[in-house]
């Protein structure tokens, strides 16, 4: 294969035997039960704590109402994943009627229209996305891309609104990765977010909002809404 | 080349070094903070470290079982055994592909390469997008901080910086300041032909790269342009997913005291058939550049280093003369064992001892990395290879010859109390020795001897 020489080279570095022999490490501490309540109670603080904003309507047409009211305060064009892909239906389309136009989100392949394409991006203020769970101890939502899910509806947006179902809230990130070890491999890209892009570089003063989204709003759909 | 000594020169007492060592002491409170609230931080830091040690010790294995994933994936894997060959490789894909403008996110091995010189020496554009390597890219400057490169800069010095460089109005408000950056980038963002990420972990088992971010600008690097390379030292494979959850659980915790970054973006091959979008093509470059020469010495064991720079932030000698002072991408304790390590000693020897071996880096190292135990041993490489050391031999081995004559050693300490007549600062350290002394003085200040040596206080205790 290429890479051989490469790699008998790093090869026998290794058998060099420099690299210190790590001590035996302990069974894994077993994670504490912790109720579903406070699992979500855990999620919302940390989440809001990180610059995100809890949203926890009753019904779904209130989870509809409190997505429009968030994209009409950040009228532009706007980015969503397919309706197929989200758990709350007619979304997309409530949107457009409250007024915001919805820009296509599949990429050409061919570079120029590719480019073409993306120029129009730069209008993009609101994206809305699902989310496959949120974790509570760090308050993060982790995205799954794929077909009907462009990467850029959690990315270019100023506002980023991520629907999440309430049961799919687990403890951390190793507890989540653990009770769904194939997430990584389904995908080409998994993304953990964990609050509203931030920057400290400039004398290590928070701002938001400096790349990706300044605004991030997790819906959490009420369990009523795959209950049929 | 400039010696250690040379740059402190420089640099010590500076604004820029006096920001640094503010910063640094917030980023240090903000991880006790974050470690004091999470119990499980010791038993983490001990199974991150045994990952990264079974890691390199099997090194091979993963590297091999990581290319072939990721070409079962369909992307490419680019060996490249010096940085040299790394910006062959890239001026080469770039140039097949008509791609004209890259953009690039933080990564620390390309800054070691200088991969930028040479891709801009190739007729190509390439703009950092970090907001800090952006900063330091206008500023014709260099990072002071693994993660926060311009920790040595004022607002002030940003604001003009934008107003010269990118023609804006002169503001020094750090939100307006980000603003700008913001859509001057995201236009670059949208054009852009490549896209060059690094990599804060690969995972073997499933050929995926991990970057790890807070402004997006990682995210935004590998999908929007068509085609994405990104660049690793080959040290940053771990074996599965679970071993990535345990280095992501210290990883934020140690360098900026979150319990996550905003954006842990995992990525495993370029777009599949229907994704929406993302690039359409991958290539990982999996770099050398001395690092065999490491695995195969001393300081071995520094490859399990996560980048985090919580020994930076924690280290006397960094807080007092800044990052640039150590001379490369690489600065405070991780500095000083890891650019030696790489590059050698014939040029970097004098790195080892700038250190004062009081061992908070290590007591902080998410690896629990003995970097106190490599700094000594490449210092006794050095010595032993018998580059320059000798005004600290001939004074050590006069120390030892008076140490080991009762007589002898009661006249230094005789001698010692003369100090009084030396030059102190207003608290009491001896600011300049004569002689042999001066080596240490001219940099530092010494502390005053106790007016009566020990052995004689000893001697007169009470009842006797």
């Amino acid at each position: 294969m290429e890479g051989e020489t490469f790699l008998v080279r790093v090869r026998s570095a290794a058998a060099g035997g420099h690299v210190p022999l790590a001590g035996v490490i302990e069974a894994e501490p077993s994670a504490t039960e912790v109720s579903a309540s406070d699992l979500m109670a855990d999620f919302i603080t940390n989440l809001e704590a990180t610059g995100g904003e809890v949203h926890l309507p009753a019904t779904e047409a209130g989870a509809i109402a409190m997505v429009v009211d968030v994209a009409e305060h950040n009228r532009g064009r706007f980015l969503a994943w397919d309706e197929s892909q989200l758990p709350l239906p007619g979304l997309p389309e409530a949107i457009a009627q409250a007024g915001l136009e919805r820009m296509s989100a599949n990429v050409p392949e061919d570079p120029e229209a590719r480019l073409d394409h993306q120029a129009g991006y730069s209008a993009v203020q609101v994206g809305v996305t699902g989310a496959t769970a949120g974790l509570a101890e760090s308050g993060s939502i982790v995205l799954e891309a794929g077909p009907g899910r462009p990467r850029m509806a959690s990315l270019i947006p100023l506002a980023h609104i991520a629907l999440l179902d309430r049961r799919s809230v687990f403890a951390s990130l190793s507890h989540w990765m653990a009770q769904d070890p194939g997430a990584v491999t389904r995908t080409s890209n998994l993304i953990v977010i964990t609050g509203p892009s931030r920057t400290a570089d400039i004398e290590q003063s928070l701002t938001l909002g400096v790349h990706g989204p300044r605004y991030l709003h997790v819906v959490l759909l009420p369990e009523t809404s795959e209950a049929g | 080349m400039s010696t250690f000594t040379e740059r402190a020169e420089v640099h010590l007492g500076t604004p820029g070094v006096a920001a640094v060592n503010t910063g640094a002491r917030r980023l240090a409170a903000m991880r006790q903070a974050a470690v004091d609230e999470y119990p499980q931080m010791d038993a983490m830091r001990d199974r991150a470290r045994s990952i990264r040690l079974h890691t390199l010790q099997n090194l091979g294995r993963y590297l091999e079982q990581l290319a072939e994933r990721v070409a079962d994936l369909g992307g490419h894997v680019f060996w490249a055994n010096d940085g040299d060959e790394v910006g062959k490789y890239v001026a080469d894909v770039a140039r097949e592909r008509g791609a004209k403008a890259i953009v690039k996110s933080k990564s620390m091995v390309t800054e070691e390469i200088e991969l930028n010189d040479m891709l801009e020496s190739a007729g190509l554009d390439v703009v950092e997008t970090d907001l800090g390597e952006f900063i330091v890219q206008l500023a014709d400057d260099r990072p002071s901080h693994i993660i926060a490169p311009i920790l040595h800069k004022t607002r002030h010095e940003v604001g003009e910086l934008f107003a010269t460089q990118l023609g804006t109005p002169y503001t020094d408000e750090p939100t307006e300041l980000n603003a700008i950056a913001r859509r001057h980038l995201r236009e670059i963002f949208l054009r852009a032909d490549m896209g060059i990420s690094g990599v804060n972990f690969a995972v073997a088992e499933t050929g995926s790269i991990c970057t790890v971010t807070n402004e997006g600008n990682g995210r935004l690097t590998t999908t929007a342009p068509r085609t994405h390379v990104a660049i690793m030292g080959m040290e940053r494979v771990v074996p599965t997913i679970a071993d990535l959850a345990v280095m992501l659980e210290v990883l934020a915790r140690s360098g900026t005291g979150q319990r996550l970054s905003v954006y842990t973006n995992i990525m495993t091959g370029a777009r599949r058939s229907g994704d929406p979008d993302g690039p359409d093509e991958f290539h990982l470059v999996i770099v050398d550049n001395g690092r065999s020469n490491v695995l195969g010495g001393v300081a071995a064991e520094i490859l399990g280093c996560i980048r985090c720079g919580a020994c930076l932030n924690v280290c006397p000698v960094y807080r007092s003369a800044g990052g640039h002072v150590y001379g490369t991408t690489y600065s405070g304790p991780v500095g000083a064992v890891l650019t030696p390590a790489l590059a050698g000693l014939d040029e970097w020897h004098d790195l080892p001892s700038a250190s004062s071996l009081c061992g908070a880096c290590k007591e902080v190292c998410p690896i629990r990395l003995d970097i106190p135990e490599m700094l000594l041993a490449l210092r006794a490489e050095a010595t032993a290879a018998g580059y320059d050391r000798s005004a600290v031999r001939r004074a050590l081995k006069m120390y030892a010859r008076a140490a080991t004559r009762p007589a002898a050693f009661r006249a230094m300490l005789k001698a010692g109390g003369l100090a009084g007549k030396l030059r102190r600062s207003s608290d009491g350290w001896i600011t300049s020795l004569p002689w042999l002394g001066s080596g240490w003085t001219n940099h530092r200040d010494f502390p005053s001897p106790a007016s009566r040596p020990f052995f004689e206080r000893w001697r007169d205790r009470d009842g006797r």
